[in-house]
């Protein structure tokens, strides 16, 4: 029983080889000594750095383009609460009872009420 | 011998980079990163003109120019440019501070606006800074001053609304900690970066009406002056629903310019801070106190003879003589009687006296219906209670209470006094006094729901009509023809007594005058009181024609149909 297993999984394998008849068995010829080695590991260290430097530059840049807008809005914001001090200034009771148009008002003789 | 140098610098790495690890992680944090506060926004002060509000506190930002004498290269420029942009912003004799090259820190010009700030930084002048501060900036000017407080220069709230509201007011300052560039600017690399949002302080909608309050000062002052009191106060109120419509006192100041105020004194709303004896506006009390016991009405009548004795030895004049004989309490009311008074705690009791029992319903009343004599609780900073005597109190004995019912004896504030007396005409309901109305957000006001009565059937609708219909009979035998024809306005004169050691002042009185006014119903109520240090003022003569003035102006402003 046994026997006949390992004839039919050696039957197998050889279907597979044949089927792919590229298949090789590839041993380079170029060894690469302690110093490649080290070069090697120093090279994919430094693009990896390089890598790192690249993205925390690209973020500290969106920084400084966050920060030039937040000091955008601050600056329209001050703009702004100027302008609203400036027209309360203008519209403040004393400025409007001093105002031309307030000077050439009279007080109505009598007042009727619409039902 | 290689590998004993090899060890110890084994070790000494391994002391700094792990024994020591956090000590240099801590320190290359201190030199990274940077912490940054990020103020809060003080939160506004608005009142309402009409119906919508109107700012009448808000922040400016002002800047700092300072100088370091060591680091300005050209003195001539900065003087110049100085004295062109900042002109009288710059301090005294600045350009001398610029030779002081032993300091690196001069002021040279404060409360710059920020055009100011700008022009002066684009001359690029070397050795020049700016710090920036906000400041609050009122631009009513001095309207609502004592309502208002201001802030003081430590950022904190005094008086007013500023006190009283300062947390709320002051919102909480953010945190930003992140590592920073050179030039200070944050980065986001980094573990550590903490951001904690600001939140800006609430912006308040006050219940006072700019217009009102601008008519009440100018009709105050206007009072002032013609009667020669020294000081006055004057308050306006919804007796529908507490809310404060306008409050003012003389003398005021200008919360901007706080820093100018000699006299203190000037901080303290009276309104609410300076209790005093009411005087016979207190009538309406004990008149209200009786009618709903049951003991009088207006129409009942007592035997006047000008004086009443209390016990055996205390004797109650009138100050107004010769209204003898059989008359009723309307009279005593309208000619302001003191006996007419005694006599309705008298009558609270067994009739001769005023008993423990007249005395218990009297407090019960004026204390714990009316709520005399406890703070009201309204949104402002230094009220105080004053006092009425509780009868369980050796001082509260039927000589007190029998002055307290024409409101001597016990202490009140106007707002304490004005507050009871909307419940007296308004059908009974006492609501506590507010002076705020909502907040304004993002999305706009948004109004604080209606109040909500402290209680209701504080005296009943009759009283209360009966009351109403008193005050303005009172009114109108001899001061009808100053109001506007057609209008149902009532009130009660009052003329206080000074109370001074071991008695009351032969040279001062002080003039109050207490009423309501409307159509069919109470529209608003006034408190009018004038005094001045030896002026003897009376309610009639001084403080009703200020009421009178304000009255007439309400009714035309709050467009109020005549009664019908």
């Amino acid at each position: 029983m046994s026997h006949q297993n390992n004839n039919y999984i050696a039957s197998r394998r050889q279907q597979n080889w044949s089927r792919n008849q590229n298949t090789t068995r590839f041993v380079s010829s170029i060894k690469l000594g302690p110093v490649a080695h080290t070069v090697l590991v120093a090279l994919m260290i430094t693009v990896l750095g390089l890598i790192y430097l690249t993205q925390a530059t690209r973020a500290t840049s969106y920084d400084y383009e966050s920060q030039k807008i937040d000091s955008q809005i601050a600056d329209l914001n001050d703009q702004k609460s100027d302008l609203q001090i400036e027209n309360a200034r203008l519209t403040a009771l004393e400025t409007v009872k001093n105002s031309s148009v307030a000077r050439e008002m009279t007080t109505p003789v009598s007042t009727e009420y619409a039902q | 011998m290689i590998l004993g140098i090899g060890a110890i610098f084994v070790i000494r790495l391994f002391y700094l980079q792990v024994i020591r690890h956090d000590y240099y992680v801590g320190l290359a944090t201190e030199e990274q990163q940077s912490r940054f506060v990020i103020p809060a926004s003080r939160g506004q002060i608005y009142a309402k003109s009409g119906d919508t509000p109107v700012q009448l506190v808000m922040n400016e930002k002002v800047y700092t120019v300072f100088a370091d004498p060591v680091t300005i290269s050209d003195k001539a420029k900065i003087v110049e440019t100085m004295r062109r942009i900042a002109g009288g912003n710059t301090r005294p004799e600045f350009d001398k501070l610029l030779d002081k090259t032993d300091t690196r820190y001069q002021i040279i010009a404060t409360k710059l606006s920020r055009l100011q700030a700008d022009k002066i930084k684009a001359e690029g002048l070397r050795g020049i800074g700016f710090q920036e501060l906000s400041q609050r900036v009122y631009p009513e000017n001095a309207l609502a001053g004592q309502i208002l407080g201001f802030v003081n220069t430590t950022g904190e709230g005094s008086y007013g609304i500023e006190g009283y509201l300062n947390t709320d007011l002051k919102g909480k300052d953010g945190l930003l900690q992140a590592v920073t560039d050179v030039s200070n600017v944050p980065l986001t690399i980094g573990n550590n970066n903490i951001r904690t949002p600001k939140q800006d302080g609430k912006n308040v909608v006050l219940t006072v009406d700019r217009n009102i309050q601008s008519k009440v000062e100018a009709a105050l002052a206007a009072g002032i002056d013609r009667t020669g009191a020294t000081k006055g106060s004057a308050l306006v109120m919804d007796p529908h629903t507490g809310k404060i419509l306008a409050m003012a006192n003389l003398p005021t100041y200008s919360p901007g310019a706080y820093n100018k105020v000699e006299n203190v004194a000037d901080f303290n709303n009276n309104a609410i801070s300076d209790p005093y004896e009411p005087g016979s506006s207190l009538k309406t009390y004990t008149l209200a106190t009786g009618i709903d016991k049951g003991v009088v009405k207006t129409s009942d009548t007592y035997n006047n003879t000008d004086s009443i004795k209390i016990g055996d030895d205390y004797v109650v004049g009138n100050a107004t003589k010769g209204q003898t004989g059989i008359i009723s309490f309307q009279r005593a009311l309208t000619w302001s009687l003191n006996t007419g008074f005694v006599t309705i705690a008298q009558r609270l009791g067994d009739g001769n006296s005023v008993t423990k029992g007249a005395r218990d319903s009297m407090y019960e009343y004026f204390h714990d219906r009316l709520r005399l004599g406890q703070l009201t609780g309204v949104e402002l900073a230094n009220e105080a209670p004053g006092t009425v005597f509780s009868p369980e109190e050796v001082q509260g004995n039927a000589v007190r209470y029998a002055t307290m019912s024409f409101g001597q004896g016990l202490d009140t504030t106007m707002l304490q006094v004005a507050s009871g007396f909307n419940a007296l005409v308004n059908g009974g309901t006492y609501y506590k006094p507010t002076i705020i109305d909502g907040y304004m957000t993002d999305d706009g006001f948004v109004q604080n729901p209606a109040s909500a009565p402290l209680q209701t059937g504080v005296v009943s609708k009759s009283t209360s009509d009966q009351i109403v219909q008193a005050t303005h009979d009172a009114r109108a035998s001899s001061f009808g023809y100053t109001d506007k024809p057609g209008y149902y306005i009532g009130g009660k004169t009052g003329t206080s007594q000074v109370g001074v050691a071991g008695g009351y002042s032969n040279t001062e009185t002080i003039g109050s005058y207490l009423g309501y006014g409307g159509g069919n119903e109470a529209e608003y109520v006034i408190m009018i009181r004038l005094s001045g240090d030896n002026k003897e003022l009376q309610g009639a003569r001084d403080a009703l024609p200020v009421f009178t003035d304000i009255s007439n102006w309400m009714l035309d402003y709050l467009k109020v149909h005549p009664k019908g």
